[in-house]
């Protein structure tokens, strides 16, 4: 096997005296799609802020597609603001609340990143953004403004501007949590279609049934360590651990209720 | 009559030049301190210490003491330090820092509102923390703030009366030229009343409608018909 994507060592963070991540490491290969599922406060979404350097890790080692850094408490303040956002602009994230830039128009949002980040002409810029919306099924909607679209489609549109840097990885952090359970599905499907490309993702969710369709890996955490982990079917299907059975058992049983 | 047509005829050229005056001191102090308040409201909020304190001592110090204090301690006290200063520079360097510490304040109120997620979404597509504010808090920021800088701005329209103090020749002290020179008071301060309303209301209503208009969000479909900025 090549060189992982995005490889995580030893991971600590911890928000006052609450440690929310433990010593935590992760290795995820090229293409790879891993759902990881775990209950609130487990640090699944601190996992990805971290990865994303969008929380400051305590201690660790975090390298993405070759780039590595290295933080511990007595030197992290060396890790330059650029060199950060370097990192940043190669890692595409995807909110639970979307976060589109509200003053811009959907196209603006996903040129934001071409255009202000990785200075690219105009004329690429505007046809990839073109060709995004496309992806995202919005062509008609590249003039309307955040406060005119669905929940659906601005967070399509999210996916759009995180692609729009040409990411090597995505990070998806509870991207349909803030969506009707109607519009969950238009969403996935987009997500879907990213797996299939072969982009690498790293998806946080409570959507048992898109990791168990499209990941090939699950991570169950619990109190910032990884539990248990294996291919969806197995995971769900004859868990190891009784804190993962119990997990399960919760949601789904939520599930059938719902 | 109250009101003297022959001495209102003679008084109206030089409430004029005065009225000029003002409105000149309006825009020259405004402008530089809507631009002057954003640097101010940044530095405060940055990392540096030494520049913090500085920039809350100068506000600090600004807000608790009367402006026509501080425009006369400016005029008449620090030629005394060896700093004469003609009367517009000291209305203007007075006015400006006085209005500049107030809007640095509303500044740095709407730079904080501008919600987390909006901070992070720009950190995700690799801007810089600078780079962030000049793309998107600071213009979200700036758009909400739009009627508040307004109304101060109107403020400061007013308080320019209070140059007069420092013998700055704008409408409220031509008015007392003149009407010292009348014995008029009524005729000459019922001009200068109007003139001050004349663009004082105006502005009033312009700030109204700008509020309104924020309230509508980005999509301006109820206001102005589909007048869309294009994607320069």
């Amino acid at each position: 096997m090549t060189d992982p994507m995005v490889e995580v060592e030893n991971l600590s963070k911890s928000f006052g005296d609450n440690l929310v991540l433990d010593s935590f490491s992760m290795s995820v290969a090229k293409g790879e799609v891993v759902g990881i599922i775990g209950p609130s406060g487990s640090g699944k979404s601190t996992l990805l802020r971290c990865i994303n350097f969008l929380e400051k890790p305590n201690a660790g080692v975090i390298t993405i597609s070759g780039e590595r850094i290295t933080i511990d408490n007595h030197t992290s303040s060396k890790v330059s603001g650029e060199k950060i956002a370097h990192l940043q602009s190669k890692v595409g994230m995807v909110f639970q609340q979307f976060n589109l830039f509200p003053h811009m128009t959907a196209k603006q949002n996903i040129m934001a990143g071409p255009r202000y980040v990785l200075k690219e002409k105009a004329e690429v810029y505007e046809e990839k953004a073109i060709r995004l919306l496309q992806q995202v099924g919005l062509p008609e909607k590249a003039d309307a403004y955040p406060e005119e679209l669905s929940g659906g489609q601005q967070q399509r549109v999210a996916i759009a501007r995180a692609l729009a840097m040409n990411p090597e990885v995505m990070l998806f952090d509870e991207a349909t949590s803030a969506l009707d359970p109607e519009i969950v599905g238009e969403v996935l499907t987009v997500m879907r279609s990213l797996a299939n490309d072969g982009m690498t993702m790293l998806v946080v969710t409570h959507e048992m049934g898109f990791v168990r369709q499209v990941a090939d890996r699950v991570i169950f955490m619990d109190e910032g360590k990884i539990v248990e982990q294996g291919e969806p079917a197995v995971l769900f299907d004859k868990p190891e651990q009784q804190r993962t059975r119990d997990f399960l058992s919760a949601i789904l049983s939520h599930d059938r209720k719902e | 009559m109250i009101f003297n047509m022959v001495n209102a005829k003679a008084a109206l050229g030089p409430l004029f030049m005065g009225l000029l005056m003002t409105i000149v001191l309006t825009f020259a102090c405004g402008i530089t301190s809507l631009i002057l308040g954003v640097f101010v409201a940044l530095g405060k909020m940055s990392k540096i210490r030494i520049l913090r304190f500085v920039i809350t001592a100068y506000v600090t110090i600004v807000r608790s003491t009367p402006l026509l204090v501080q425009l006369i301690f400016i005029y008449f006290a620090l030629p005394f330090a060896g700093i004469s200063l003609s009367p517009f520079v000291a209305a203007y360097i007075g006015l400006s820092l006085n209005v500049t510490a107030y809007l640095s304040e509303v500044y740095r109120g709407g730079i904080e509102a501008v919600p987390k997620g909006q901070h992070d979404a720009a950190a995700a597509i690799g801007m810089t923390k600078s780079k962030a504010m000049a793309r998107v808090i600071f213009p979200q920021a700036f758009r909400t703030l739009i009627p508040s800088l307004g109304n101060y701005v109107v403020s400061l329209f007013k308080d320019t009366s209070l140059a007069s103090a420092v013998t700055i020749q704008e409408l409220m002290f031509k008015g007392q030229i003149v009407a010292g020179a009348t014995y008029d008071y009524m005729t000459v301060y019922i001009m200068v009343f109007v003139m001050y309303f004349l663009v004082g209301f105006p502005a009033i209503q312009l700030v109204t409608y700008l509020e309104k208009r924020m309230k509508n969000g980005y999509a301006r479909k109820k206001v102005a018909p589909a007048k869309r900025e294009v994607a320069a």
